[in-house]
């Protein structure tokens, strides 16, 4: 092992840089880089994302939204009262909300009680882990007299409770927030539980983060011809804080020819919003108040010189030539409007709110923005032209600088506004009602809380991310918590959706993007339709949460940015246009200075770490974004070939005392680390390690790079949650990787620590799980050591056993031993299991359909009627399924939101590996047991060691998992020297080191063996490769499955054999199957499958009329009255669902004759009729 | 959300759910006789198209009046099918039905504001 080490902690030799030999703070090692490595993980643990985004929602949000409500005004609509006149002309209610209260989550017992609520106390309740929210309403009715005096009365309701909002767990609302291992472990929480997602109705459910396009950005695509288009652009905007769908407006440039055929040539032409057909570009120009062409052309040219793109405007100029004034444009968009027939002062008007309000609303909606529209619009043009003439390629719609990820806070901030409008239209409507009728106005009643409340609730909890059975919801954003594995949780906390079509065809969204590097996982995705639709976060990704805009402005302003009012179109070719967050807000002249500054000020935290900052230097543009959403990642700042970050930080990191000193916030704050989005990426070129750096300053001839602006910290902290687990994935087939990740995910370990105190519907455990002998550094940082997930095969015993967990929720009172001389309904089931209380005591074997909980209700009276007199309860026990064993291992009885008392039972079972029972290394590599021996039977070798798996070397050449074969010799390594091998990926640890590390410990360097037959002592003719190697238990265990049926229940409108092994159901004899028989001309067999052993049934009918007649088998008498036919009747075996069929056809007046005699037959029978 | 002890059917079962061998919404529909488990979404809302036939600002139909656009003389002509009122203007390559008829409208509001200061 020394040897890896060695290649590990690799010092860059003093002697590779002479010039720095007298410099007493070197360079930093690789090594050095996991010691930041782990200060961030200490600070930021690894659902970062989810808590940052959720506080974001909690701080700030909550309140804009609040803010951003305009005051409710009512005015009475006085009913007229003869004889009665009011002292004054008006009166007017004003209701407005100000600032909002969170508390700790809190829980109203149904006594009234309230009290701190704890997360453990919501899991096993089935509550919901929500805080209580107040907002101070202010009350004020303004009278106004006859006279014109007014008289204001205002009230002020403190603290009205408007709701509970479900807090996230472990973010600062929570509270465990910031709780110390023993505080956690007291209250029966996992000190490994990283939190980051909800507690609705006791069950964990996590936010998906989902993956959209960015708004308040043009795109420019080229159409594939033939199409009437051969450009479009494309911006969808959307202004700040509004909660409104983007308005996206098109600029289309026509083919050359046109279908009409008339045309002179490439018109350009714009969509407006509620406008119904494009508008010449020209027209939209002066319609904005830029009359003359001159204006117009340096708007969307801004160079004169440039030929080019003077000649493509040619025929929009020429087409619009006829609109020459402000006024015939407006009314020319106005026409096209949604009104018609009307005057055309209405359409002029019309038309200016359109182009004011509606159109590119990010640039402004108030009066007098034309300048900055008409600029903004002129640039998506330029932007079209650019694309048109060949200078610019189109843009990448899956580039990943365009994608924005919305998360648990911008996905509760949409639903939460969308409920609080809701709520003050409701206290609108009822404070309305009141004045309507002269009654007081009591804002307590006004407020609903349970809008809010039930509203987060129901989406939370089911997924469904808008109203109730309305249009425009996605489902699938809330799920339940994944809790197999400590991983798969993570893994589960980490997750991304793109909700496009799963049925598109289109390659493109789903394949892996250059720039996703560094912050998606490139092998963790599922398999099959979600394939690269749903991806897995990289380590270390930070997902911005947005800051304000305003900031960045104001240091624009400060710094020489030049504003639209100022300067002439004209010096816009030399200048630099600033765009912020997508918004064109001016131009600079100095663009090197500015950036300079603007990233000289983020790396001392003056300006927000999470501004992205992009100086396209081709496009003349500096675009800054401070919006939330942006996948962004931390890099090492390099100047001058040179890492910013020294030795002796890397001393003062390691030896801080507390973690709360130093630490990685502090590494950002000093400007050695910067956080760079995938926009900004672009713009910078990053070396892949350390040592490449230290190669190019020695060697600058041979280096790749001598303008170095960052390094990557690890290559391997490219890869997401389960894809760290994989020791050598860079040694593996990528697919292998992509399969072990989705494995990973079901293999069995501890997954928290408080599993004990956890009522979970089904978990499984390993009794004794073990920790890899050959481990990634990136593992460090997931817990694997303390939660881990398998077992070392090769020195572990044979008793591998699991426990697994099982729960039955029962709600409402009355448990209790049912009694069978009253009780109707019971089941066959055993109900010896029971105690006095009804339910199974812990400690009781229980199997079959065994009795668990045992529960009664009483019957109505009026509801018995029918029944039998005798009974006054019915039954509604629970039983174990038919298929299950297992020993009762806790009841929890207990009272739930409303009050209610239930039980939640635990059983437990113990699975020792058996023949069937699925495994899997780390490689993807699965199989199920296919035999097991006693340890005698095993070939042994010299030391006396038998192997605990034996795997076929068939599973290695065509799946080349070269990985698997370098972890099993390392692990040989990593036994013999008693420490952990480290299998980090991109490092320089190679086969033949560990080969020579092997070696040393004296076994033969390629890890094979002699052995010798466990039968017959023999020795085996051929070396054996044999080393330890991590295997994973997987979830899937032939006890779960085994299922075989001969007869058994059938469904009740078919009676052909019911469908699983829950219900006893038969194997279904598929079309494939069939279609085999054919094939085999097995006739019999096919009609013994199909139909004896299916749905065999028979029935009789009348032979005049082919339909079915009656039979009374007992009297033995058959008719078909209709025929008044008492003798002509056969029976036929048929299918039941053909018998089911034929009735279905019957009652829709359709006759289905059976012939029964043979055709010859039937025919002469017609004859003779004729 | 949580599986229940008490959907075990008692005898005869019933099966609720089947699943279809290859899932409907995979696009393929290779079993016979399956009907497809769900409906498209809607079809995308297009942009409204352009009127091409109003209300007659004279005896009030709902669609009877049509434009007629003569390219080569430059002349837009808008006739109203049942009373036979009409209106023509001189039109560029720009102009659209709506234009037409949109200057009739304004036309009728000029003279009836004349008529209103005449009287």
């Amino acid at each position: 092992m020394e040897d890896l080490d060695e290649y590990d902690q690799q010092p860059m030799n003093e002697d590779m840089e002479p010039e720095e030999d007298e410099d007493a703070d070197e360079e930093i090692t690789q090594e050095d880089a996991w010691a930041v490595i782990s200060a961030y993980f200490e600070e930021k643990g690894l659902v970062r994302q989810q808590l940052d985004s959720f506080d974001e929602f909690i701080q700030n949000t909550m309140q804009e939204i609040v803010d951003e409500s305009a005051d409710i005004e009512i005015r009475p609509e006085s009913q007229h009262n003869p004889g009665h006149q009011s002292d004054f002309a008006e009166t007017i209610y004003k209701i407005s909300f100000g600032q909002i209260y969170l508390s700790k989550p809190m829980m109203t017992e149904s006594d009234g009680e309230t009290a701190t609520l704890f997360p453990k106390a919501a899991r096993l309740r089935n509550l919901t882990y929500s805080a209580p929210l107040y907002v101070d309403v202010t009350k004020r009715v303004i009278k106004k007299g006859h006279d014109g005096e007014e008289v204001t009365e205002t009230q002020d309701f403190t603290k009205v409770f408007i709701g509970k909002v479900p807090i996230m767990l472990r973010s600062s609302y929570c509270t465990l927030y910031q709780n110390s291992e023993k505080d956690l472990t007291e209250l029966g929480e996992c000190p490994y539980d990283q939190g980051g997602y909800f507690i609705i109705n006791g069950s964990e459910k996590v936010l998906i983060a989902q993956e959209k396009m960015s708004t308040n950005h043009v795109y420019v695509f080229k159409k594939r011809q033939p199409n009437k288009y051969a450009y479009v652009g494309e911006v969808r905007s959307m202004a700040e804080s509004q909660n409104r769908p983007p308005s996206t407006m098109f600029v289309r440039m026509l083919s050359r020819t046109s279908a009409k055929g008339g045309s002179s040539g490439q018109y350009i032409r714009a969509t407006l919003p509620y406008i119904r057909t494009e508008i010449p570009i020209i027209i939209v120009f002066r319609a904005l108040g830029f009359v003359a062409d001159k204006d117009i052309l340096e708007h969307i040219c801004y160079d004169f010189a440039d030929t080019q793109m003077m000649e493509l405007l040619r025929p929009s100029l020429e087409e619009a030539f006829v609109i020459q004034n402000q006024q015939v444009a407006l009314d020319y968009i106005g026409k096209r409007g949604a009104t018609v027939g009307v005057t055309k002062e209405k359409r002029i008007k019309y038309a200016k709110e359109i182009l004011q309000k509606e159109m590119l609303p990010h640039v402004g909606v108030g009066e007098y923005c034309e300048t900055k529209k008409a600029y903004y619009f002129g640039y998506i043009i330029h932007r079209l032209l650019l694309c048109a003439l060949g200078r610019r390629a189109e843009d990448d719609r899956d580039h990943y600088g365009n994608k924005r990820l919305d998360l648990a806070g911008p996905l509760l901030g949409g639903l939460f506004r969308m409920l609080f409008r809701k709520l003050t239209r409701d206290v609108r409507s009822y404070v309305q009602k009141c004045v309507d009728n002269g009654k007081d106005v009591n804002l307590q009643f006004a407020i609903k809380a349970k809008t809010i409340t039930s509203g987060l609730k129901y989406s939370l909890a089911t997924g469904n991310w808008g109203q109730a059975n309305a249009a425009g919801t996605r489902a699938g954003v809330s799920q339940v918590l994944n809790r197999l594995t400590y991983a798969s949780t993570l893994s589960h906390l980490r997750r991304l959706n793109s909700p496009i079509g799963r049925e598109g065809k289109l390659a493109k969204p789903r394949q892996l993007h250059n720039s996703q590097w560094g912050m998606m996982c490139p092998a963790e995705t599922p398999e099959g339709q979600a394939c690269g639709l749903v991806k897995n976060l990289a380590l270390m990704v930070y997902i911005t949460v947005g800051s304000a805009a305003y900031p960045i402005l104001e240091f624009l302003e400060e710094w020489g940015t030049e504003n639209f009012e100022e300067i002439s179109p004209a010096v816009i070719p030399q200048a630099t246009k600033i765009f912020v967050n997508g918004c064109w807000v001016g131009i600079h002249r100095d663009p090197d200075m500015l950036v300079k500054t603007l990233r000289r000020l983020r790396r001392r935290v003056d300006v927000n770490t999470e501004v992205g900052v992009v100086r396209d230097i081709r496009l003349k543009e500096l675009r800054i974004y401070t919006d939330y959403g942006r996948c962004s990642r931390p890099l090492f700042i390099v100047e001058k070939q040179k890492l910013l970050i020294r030795k002796k930080d890397i001393h003062a990191l390691q030896q801080r005392e507390t973690p709360d000193e130093g630490g990685w916030h502090d590494l950002v704050s000093k400007g050695f680390i910067e956080y760079i989005d995938t926009e900004e990426e672009e713009t910078t070129m990053i070396s892949m390690t350390i040592h490449d750096l230290v190669q190019a300053r020695i060697n600058p001839e041979e280096a790749y790079s001598d303008t170095y602006t960052h390094c990557e910290i690890h290559p391997s902290l490219i890869l997401g949650v389960c894809a760290s687990i994989i020791p050598f994935p860079d040694h593996n087939q990528s697919p292998r990787n992509t399969y072990q990740s989705a494995m990973g995910k079901q293999a069995m370990g501890i997954y928290v620590t408080n599993y004990q105190f956890r009522m979970d519907t089904l978990a499984y455990v390993l009794y004794y799980p073990q920790k890899p002998l050959v481990t990634t550094r990136a593992m460090e940082h997931l817990h694997f050591r303390q939660l881990p997930a398998g077992i070392v095969n090769r020195f572990s015993s044979v008793h591998i056993g699991m426990r697994r967990k099982k729960m039955g929720t029962l709600v409402k009172e009355d448990f209790g031993r049912p009694d069978r001389s009253n009780t109707m309904g019971m089941r066959h089931g055993s109900y010896d299991k029971l105690d006095d209380d009804g339910l199974a005591p812990p400690g009781t074997r229980v199997s079959g359909e065994d009795v668990i909980i045992g529960k009664t209700t009483p019957i109505a009276q009026e509801e018995a009627q029918g029944q039998s007199a005798r009974y006054t309860r019915r039954d509604h026990s629970i039983s174990l399924r038919h298929s299950e064993t297992g020993m009762v291992d806790q009841v929890l009885l207990t009272t739930n939101a409303d009050g209610l008392r239930f039980v939640k039972v635990r059983v437990r079972s113990v699975r020792i590996p058996q023949i069937g029972d699925k495994f899997s290394s780390r490689h993807g590599q699965k199989g199920t047991v296919g035999m097991t021996y006693t340890q005698e039977d095993m070939p042994w070798t010299v030391e006396g060691i038998t192997p605990d798996i034996i795997v076929n070397p068939h599973a290695i050449p065509s799946r080349m998992t070269i990985g698997q074969l370098i972890e099993c010799i390392m692990g040989k390594v990593a036994a013999h020297m008693g420490k952990e091998g480290d299998a980090t990926p991109f490092t320089d640890v190679t086969v033949d080191n560990i080969s020579k590390a092997l070696h040393k410990c004296g076994y033969q360097m390629r890890g094979f063996e002699t052995m010798y037959n466990g039968h017959t002592g023999r020795r085996l003719p051929a070396m054996i490769f044999l080393g330890p190697t991590y295997y994973q238990r997987l979830k899937h265990m032939v006890d779960d499955k085994i299922h075989s049926r001969g007869r058994g229940p059938v469904q009740i409108l078919t009676r052909q054999p019911a469908e699983g092994r829950s219900r006893d159901g038969g194997l279904r004899f598929g079309e494939m199957e069939r279609d085999c028989m054919i094939a085999h001309g097995a006739a019999h067999f096919l009609k013994e499958r199909l139909f004896d052993q299916s749905d065999a049934y028979r029935v009789h009918v009348c032979e005049r009329c082919g339909l079915i007649a009656i039979a009374n088998l007992k009297k033995n008498s058959f008719e078909c009255r209709s025929c008044k036919n008492k003798t002509d009747i056969v029976q036929v075996h048929i299918p039941y669902a053909c018998k089911l069929l034929f009735q279905e056809l019957m009652s829709m007046a359709i006759a289905p004759r059976m012939l029964t005699k043979d055709i010859k037959q039937a025919k002469s029978q017609k004859k003779k009729g004729a | 959300m949580e599986t229940r002890y008490d959907d075990v059917h008692p005898y005869p079962y019933t099966s609720t759910q089947t699943q279809p061998f290859f899932s409907a919404d995979s696009g393929l529909n290779l079993e016979m006789g399956k009907r497809k488990s769900r409906a498209k979404p809607p079809p995308k809302k297009r942009m409204d198209k352009l009127d091409t036939v109003f209300s007659c600002p004279f005896c009030n139909h709902g669609s009877s009046v049509e434009c007629r656009i003569d390219m080569k003389n430059l002349i837009g002509e808008a006739v109203c099918g049942i009373c036979q009122e009409s209106f023509s203007m001189t039109i560029t390559a720009l102009t659209e039905p709506i234009d037409i008829y949109s200057e009739w409208i304004d036309e009728c509001e000029r003279v009836n504001t004349l008529e209103d200061d005449g009287a």
